[in-house]
C-alpha cells in the first residue's frame, strides 16, 4: 500500500464528504458526532484499513490507521480522546477475545454503532494498578464481579466494558472480561472534574454475572492484556493527539496579536520533537518491532509538550482562559492532567530508569 | 580507502570501528589527517547521509575533535572541502575553526577556534545537522559517565542510583537525547532548512539539559579537572553556539511561525 497515495485519496474523500461537527459542543453532541464520523468512514472503507479481515477490516499496515486518525482529528472532525479509544480497544479484542466474539463485536466498534470503555483504575489502584481489588469469582459457567472502577472514560455512553478483575493474588491473578454494560448490577456515575466535562465515570459492579465465554484470554492474563495495549496507545493514539495539538497551535497563531517569538518557538520545538519521536515509533511498529518500555519516552514528551503548549496559549492570549468562556478554558484545564493519566510522569521516569537505563532497583 | 556507495551493514560496522579507533588514538590535526586517509572527503561527497551522523556522533562519544564542520559547510555551498571558512556563531559573531593545533582562547582550549571580523552567508542546514549529531554524541557520553557514577557511588549505605531524585534526572536526560535524535532522523529523511534548524535547536537544548543533570548527579567529582565531564560541558557550549544557539534558533523558528501564521507539519509518516 502506497502511504502517500492513501493519504491523498483520503483527503480527496474528506473534501467531498462534509463531516464538520455542528454548533453543539456538549458531551452528548461530541459522542453523537464521533459515531457519525465512524459510521461514514466505516461505510466508505477508511475506518477498516489497517484492521484484520477477520474482524471486518480490509487489512494493510497499522500506519494507515494513524493516517486516518491524523486527518480526522487534524480537521477537528472528532475529539482526539474518544476517537482514539478504538485504537486500544480493538487490538485488545483481536489479541485476547475468542475469535467469534471478536468477529461479532469489533465491527460494531469500528463502525460507530457502539461505544466501549475500559474498566481499569480503581479508587485504591491508580499508579499501582496491579493492586486492584474488583473481584471476579467463578459460579457455575459464569463469573460474578464485585467492586468499583473510577476514571472510566465514556462509561455512560458505552455498550461494553473491557474490565480488569482480581481472580487470585498477585500480578498473575488479574483476569480480563468483556462485559455488557446493560448487565444487572452495574451502576455508572459521571465524575465532576475541574475542566467541567463529565467524560470520566465511576462504575460500580454489584454481583454482576459475566458468562465464562466473555473472558479475554485465560485466567491471569489481565495484566499482560493491560501492558499489551500500551504500544497501541503510544503509537497510533499519540499520533492523533499530536495532530490535534498542531491544530491548537494554528489557532493560537491565528488569535495571538503580538506573540513572543521565543515562547512560540519553544512550544513548537517541543511539539516537533514529539512528532519526530512518534514518527520513529510508528515506523518501528510498521516494521513489526515489538514496542516496549521505550514508549515511556514518547509519553513523557507528549505530556511535556502538551502542557507547554497550553501554558504558552495562556501566556500569549492573556485573559482568555480566566475571563472568556471559550473552548480554551476546558482545554487548558484538561492539559493539567496530561502528566497524570495513562501512567504518571513519575511512573514513566521510573520505567525509563529501570528498564532503559538499567539502573539497579530502588 | 575506497568508499562504496552501497555499503552493507558489515562494512559500515567496520568503518565505524576504524573511525572510533582513529578518534580514540588522536585528536585535532592528527585526527584530521587520519580521517583524510580514511577517506572522509569521499564519504562526505558520496554518502553524506551516512557519513555525517556516523562521524559527528562518534566525535561526541569519544570526546575527540577535528575541524570537519568546515568540510560539511563548504560542500553544502558547492565548494570543495579541506580548507576553512568563517562560520557564524551565536550573537552575530563569526569564527574560524583552524586546521591546526594552535592553542586558542576558546572556552574549550583544545579547539582551535577564534573570532574573525565577519564572513559570508552560507547554507547552514547540513552543518547544523552535523553539529546536532555531535551534540547528541556528547550528551550520550555525559549520560554514560553520570549513569556509571550513580551505580558506583555509595552514600547512606547504598548506591545513589537507588534514589529517585537521581533516577529521574538521568531519565530526563535520556528523554531529551532521544527526542533530539528523532529530530535529526526526521531532518535527514525530509531535507528542509526548518527541519535542520529545529534539529540543531533540539540537540543543543538536549545537551544543555544533559550537562545540567549529569553535572548534578556527578556531584563533587564532576567539578574536578581530573574527571572527564568538564571537557564535554565546555565543548557542548561551543558546539551550541556554532551556527546558532538553541535559544536563537528557537526564537527564529517562532518568528517564522508568526510570519507564516500556521505551524508547519514536518516529519510526515
Amino acid at each position: 500500500m502506497n502511504v502517500a497515495q492513501f493519504r491523498a485519496d483520503l483527503r480527496t474523500w474528506l473534501e467531498e464528504h462534509d463531516l464538520t461537527p455542528g454548533p453543539d459542543h456538549s458531551l452528548d453532541a461530541q459522542v453523537a458526532q464521533l459515531a457519525r464520523v465512524h459510521r461514514a468512514l466505516y461505510d466508505a472503507g477508511w475506518m477498516r484499513y489497517g484492521w484484520p479481515v477477520d474482524v471486518g477490516g480490509l487489512g494493510g499496515p497499522a500506519i494507515l490507521r494513524a493516517i486516518v486518525g491524523e486527518e480526522v482529528v487534524g480537521r477537528n472532525l472528532a475529539e482526539p480522546g474518544p476517537y482514539s479509544m478504538v485504537e486500544v480497544l480493538a487490538p485488545t479484542m483481536i489479541d485476547y477475545a475468542p475469535a467469534e466474539l471478536a468477529a461479532e463485536m469489533v465491527p460494531r466498534l469500528l463502525s460507530g454503532r457502539e461505544q466501549w470503555c475500559q474498566g481499569f483504575s480503581e479508587p485504591g489502584s491508580g499508579s499501582d494498578l496491579a493492586s486492584l481489588t474488583t473481584r471476579a469469582t467463578p459460579s457455575g459457567d459464569d463469573w460474578i464481579a464485585n467492586g468499583q472502577k473510577v476514571w472510566t472514560s465514556f462509561a455512560q455512553y458505552s455498550a461494553r466494558c473491557v474490565l480488569l478483575t482480581r481472580t487470585s493474588p498477585g500480578h498473575n491473578g488479574i483476569s480480563a472480561f468483556f462485559v455488557d454494560m446493560d448487565s444487572p448490577g452495574i451502576t455508572v456515575r459521571p465524575l465532576r472534574t475541574m475542566h467541567g466535562v463529565d467524560e470520566f465515570c465511576e462504575v460500580y459492579f454489584d454481583d454482576v454475572v459475566i458468562p465464562a465465554g466473555r473472558m479475554l484470554g485465560k485466567p491471569g492474563d489481565g495484566w499482560r492484556l493491560a501492558m499489551d495495549l500500551l504500544p497501541y496507545e503510544r503509537s497510533t493514539c499519540f499520533w492523533q493527539r499530536i495532530a490535534y495539538l498542531y491544530t491548537r497551535f494554528d489557532r493560537l497563531l491565528a488569535q495571538a496579536s503580538a506573540p513572543d517569538d521565543s515562547e512560540l518557538g519553544a512550544a513548537y520545538l517541543d511539539l516537533h520533537t514529539l512528532r519526530c519521536r512518534s514518527r520513529t515509533t510508528l515506523h518501528r511498529l510498521a516494521e513489526g518491532e515489538r514496542l516496549g518500555a521505550e514508549t515511556s519516552i514518547d509519553k513523557v514528551l507528549l505530556a511535556t509538550a502538551e502542557q507547554r503548549l497550553y501554558d504558552t496559549i495562556r501566556d500569549q492570549l492573556p485573559g482568555v482562559v480566566e475571563l472568556d468562556d471559550t473552548p480554551w478554558r476546558p482545554e487548558y484545564l484538561y492539559s493539567r492532567a496530561a502528566t497524570i493519566y495513562g501512567g504518571t510522569a513519575e511512573i514513566q521516569r521510573n520505567i525509563i530508569a529501570r528498564r532503559l537505563l538499567d539502573l539497579p532497583r530502588e | 580507502m575506497i568508499v562504496d556507495v552501497a555499503m552493507n551493514t558489515e562494512s559500515l560496522q567496520l568503518l565505524a570501528e576504524a573511525l572510533r579507533k582513529a578518534m580514540t588514538a588522536a585528536s585535532g590535526r592528527e585526527l584530521d589527517e587520519a580521517l583524510a586517509r580514511l577517506g572522509w572527503l569521499d564519504m562526505l561527497s558520496e554518502m553524506p547521509d551516512t557519513a555525517i551522523p556516523l562521524v559527528f556522533k562518534l566525535l561526541g562519544e569519544t570526546n575527540a575533535h577535528a575541524p570537519l564542520l568546515n568540510d560539511v559547510v563548504l560542500r553544502a555551498a558547492g565548494r570543495s572541502g579541506g580548507g576553512t571558512v568563517p562560520l557564524p556563531f551565536a550573537g552575530g559573531s563569526w569564527v574560524v575553526w583552524e586546521r591546526t593545533d594552535r592553542a586558542s582562547s576558546a572556552l574549550d582550549t583544545d579547539l582551535p577556534i577564534h573570532r574573525v571580523p565577519d564572513g559570508d552567508p552560507l547554507p547552514l542546514a547540513a552543518g547544523r545537522r552535523a553539529l546536532g549529531w555531535w551534540l547528541v554524541g556528547t550528551s550520550r557520553a555525559m549520560l554514560s559517565l553520570a549513569r556509571q557514577h550513580a551505580v558506583d557511588r555509595v552514600q547512606f549505605g547504598r548506591p545513589i542510583a537507588s534514589f529517585q531524585a537521581i533516577r529521574h534526572r538521568l531519565a530526563e536526560t535520556l528523554v531529551a537525547i532521544e527526542g533530539a535524535e528523532a529530530t535529526l532522523h526526521a531532518a535527514a529523511d525530509e531535507p528542509d532548512d526548518l527541519g535542520a534548524l529545529l534539529a540543531k535547536a533540539a540537540a543543543g537544548q538536549a545537551a544543555l539539559t544533559a550537562a545540567r543533570h549529569c553535572q548534578q548527579v556527578l556531584g563533587g567529582i564532576g567539578f574536578t579537572a581530573e574527571h572527564e565531564l568538564h571537557r564535554h560541558v565546555k565543548r557542548l557550549l561551543i558546539l551550541d553556539g556554532l551556527l546558532g544557539s538553541a535559544r536563537e534558533l528557537t526564537r527564529e523558528a517562532g518568528a517564522m511561525l508568526r510570519a507564516k501564521g500556521s505551524a508547519p507539519r514536518l516529519a510526515n509518516l
